[in-house]
This record gives C-alpha cells, structure tokens and sequence, in this order.
C-alpha cells in the first residue's frame, strides 16, 4: 500500500521540478537575449557625470542596438568596459570619435596645462560632464569600440528627472 | 454551410498549434546552439600568415573556448581570439606574449635592424603578438591592448585533419 502511492507522489514531484526548471530556463534565456541584444537597466551612480546624473543615483535605459549598425557618435552617452579594470564598467560621454583632433585639460584640479591628441582609428574619446572629478580617456587614452557596451537612452529615476538624455550636459531639475 | 466552414476552420487551427509546436522547438534549439557557441566553445576559422608557423598560412578551424577570459586564466603563452582595436568587426588570432606590470623589450621592426624598444604594459591590458615577427600587425604596431578585448583562448586544431591537435 505504502510503495506504489510513495513512487507516484515521486514521479509527479519530479515531473513539477523539471517543468519548473524548463520554465526558469527558457525565462532566463529570454531574459539573456534581451540584455544582450536589445537593451538593459543601469544604476549609475558617482560625481563623474554631474551635472547630467545625480552622483548619488540614477536607473538608466541603455540599449545595444544601435552599436552594431553604427559608429558611436559625439555626445552619446555611453557604458564602457573599463580599459584599467575588466570588471567595471564606467558611463562616460563620447566627445570625440575615430580622426577629430581634441584639445582637453589634463587636470583642471592641479594646472590649466592642456594637451592636445588626435583620436586613433577605431577609438572613440570618452569624458565625463564634470571634468574635476572624472576619470576617463583624459587619464587612460582614446578607448577602442569594442569596449563599448551600450549607449544611455533614458532616465528611468529618480522620477523629477524621467525623460531622455540629450547630448549635452543638461541642469537636473532640482 | 456553417458548419462546413466551422470544421474547415477547426483543421486549420489544429494543423497551425503543431505548427507553432514544431517552430517553437527549431527556436529553442538554436537558442542552446547560441548559448553554447558564444559563451562556451565555439570553433572558428582562421587564415593569415601572422601566426606561421604555428597557424597555416590557408587556412584552419580551431576550437575556442570562451570561459577563460571571464575567469582571469588567460596566461602568457596562449594563443587567443581577439577583437581589433583598430576595427571591430575583424576578429584576430595572437599569443599573449606579456601581461599587466611586465617590461617588454622588442625590436620595432625586425627587418631593419636591431633597434629596440623597451615598454611596461599598464594596467589591465595585454600585450599581443603574432608568432610570425615579420607579417604581423599586433601590439609592436598598436600597443598593448585592454584585456576585456579578449573573446576567447584557442584550444586545439580540428582541419586540416594532418594537423588535428593541440598548438604548439
């Protein structure tokens, strides 16, 4: 009596999980196909880009698309791997692409020495809205295209500033 | 009449769920294949005469792996797939001849002299070379290159079939 009642109560249990565990695979795997390809959701958070994202944070909307069909171009605010450390990854502005000759202050905190560089093929110079407290392609050089990871579409909170990111550094609401 | 067209549409839509059965397994298949090519292993063709004579000059289709690279156990000596910093459509294939914080010592163009150029490879970034000294474009020409570049590390050689096994 036991016996056939406990190996069907076993059989339907495992037949429950791997229906569960089918359904979890084909959710992530939607889910992979859609942060890959398409778009994904960002926290960005730090000084660099004041005043157009709020040092203590913002959830963004960046997608993928546009990246393979065409170059980056200027203004675009952009989701970088970091060239000093694979496992960050910093939102800078594009100010600069492959061919423009870019003159910047290499530390506006210590002199007003300036330089000047012509971007390499392939690259695109990156820099973030407020210069004194921002490291980018000032500090680590023209960064290739390959290293770009998504371009910021929208502002999705804090909720005062939803809307789109536009191409210059724009004033916060508050 | 009705019902005549009823049963007509009853067939139709029994012979449309198989067909959205049958469509829906094609589209979870390719999504495994993608999966697996993309993140797992993947193999690939390579041609170009920068890595003679480890790489014929015709051509190959090695097996690349791509979970190294996102573990760190990319080491000196590998060879690997790499994305171009000049263009990033072309994929190229180098050894890691140094890693962040070495010196490096090579000579800018072999062909002429011995003229020699010494440099440190910053942070994050690897320094690439082609085995072929004399008809590579690697990082003697470019610099070192940033390390989330690296897509995969090549394992072993499956065409030409004389040649299957591991590179050396």
């Amino acid at each position: 009596m036991a016996s056939p009642s406990s190996s069907s109560f076993w059989s339907i249990a495992s037949r429950q999980a791997m229906n569960s565990g089918l359904f979890i695979t084909k959710l992530y795997c939607f889910l992979h196909v859609t942060t890959n390809y398409l778009g994904f959701m960002a926290y960005a958070y730090g000084p660099s880009m004041i005043p157009t994202l709020h040092p203590s944070g913002n959830v963004l909307l960046a997608e993928r698309i546009s990246k393979r069909y065409q170059k980056p171009s200027r203004g675009d605010i952009v989701v970088i791997r970091s060239p000093e450390n694979p496992n960050k990854t910093p939102i800078k502005r594009v100010i600069g692409i492959e061919g423009d000759c870019i003159s910047f202050v290499v530390d506006p905190l210590k002199s007003e020495k300036s330089q000047t560089i012509v971007v390499p093929k392939g690259h695109v110079f990156v820099q973030g809205d407020y210069t004194h407290n921002s490291r980018d392609s000032r500090t680590f050089g023209p960064v290739p295209y390959g290293l770009i990871q998504g371009r910021m579409l929208w502002r999705v909170w804090p909720f005062q500033d939803f809307g789109p990111l536009g191409p210059t550094p724009s004033e916060l609401t508050n | 009449m009705r019902t005549r067209v009823l049963s007509f549409l009853n067939q139709w839509r029994g012979t449309a769920k198989e067909a959205f059965e049958n469509v829906s397994i094609v589209a979870k298949f390719l999504c495994l294949l993608h999966v697996t090519d993309r993140y797992i292993i993947s193999s690939t063709h390579v041609q170009g005469p920068s890595m003679l004579p480890t790489l014929n000059l015709t051509g190959d289709v090695i097996l690349a792996e791509h979970l190294s690279h996102r573990f760190g156990k990319i080491g000196l000596g590998d060879v690997v797939l790499v994305r171009s910093p000049r263009d990033p459509n072309r994929m190229v294939t180098k050894r890691i001849l140094g890693l962040e914080g070495d010196r490096l010592t090579f000579s800018a163009d072999p062909l002429v002299g011995d003229c020699s150029v010494s440099v440190v490879i910053p942070k994050g970034h690897v320094w690439i070379q082609g085995d072929n000294l004399y008809a590579s474009t690697d990082s003697r020409h470019f610099g070192p290159i940033p390390y989330s570049l690296i897509e995969g590390k090549a394992l072993l050689r499956v065409w030409p079939p004389e040649y299957f096994g591991s590179l050396r």
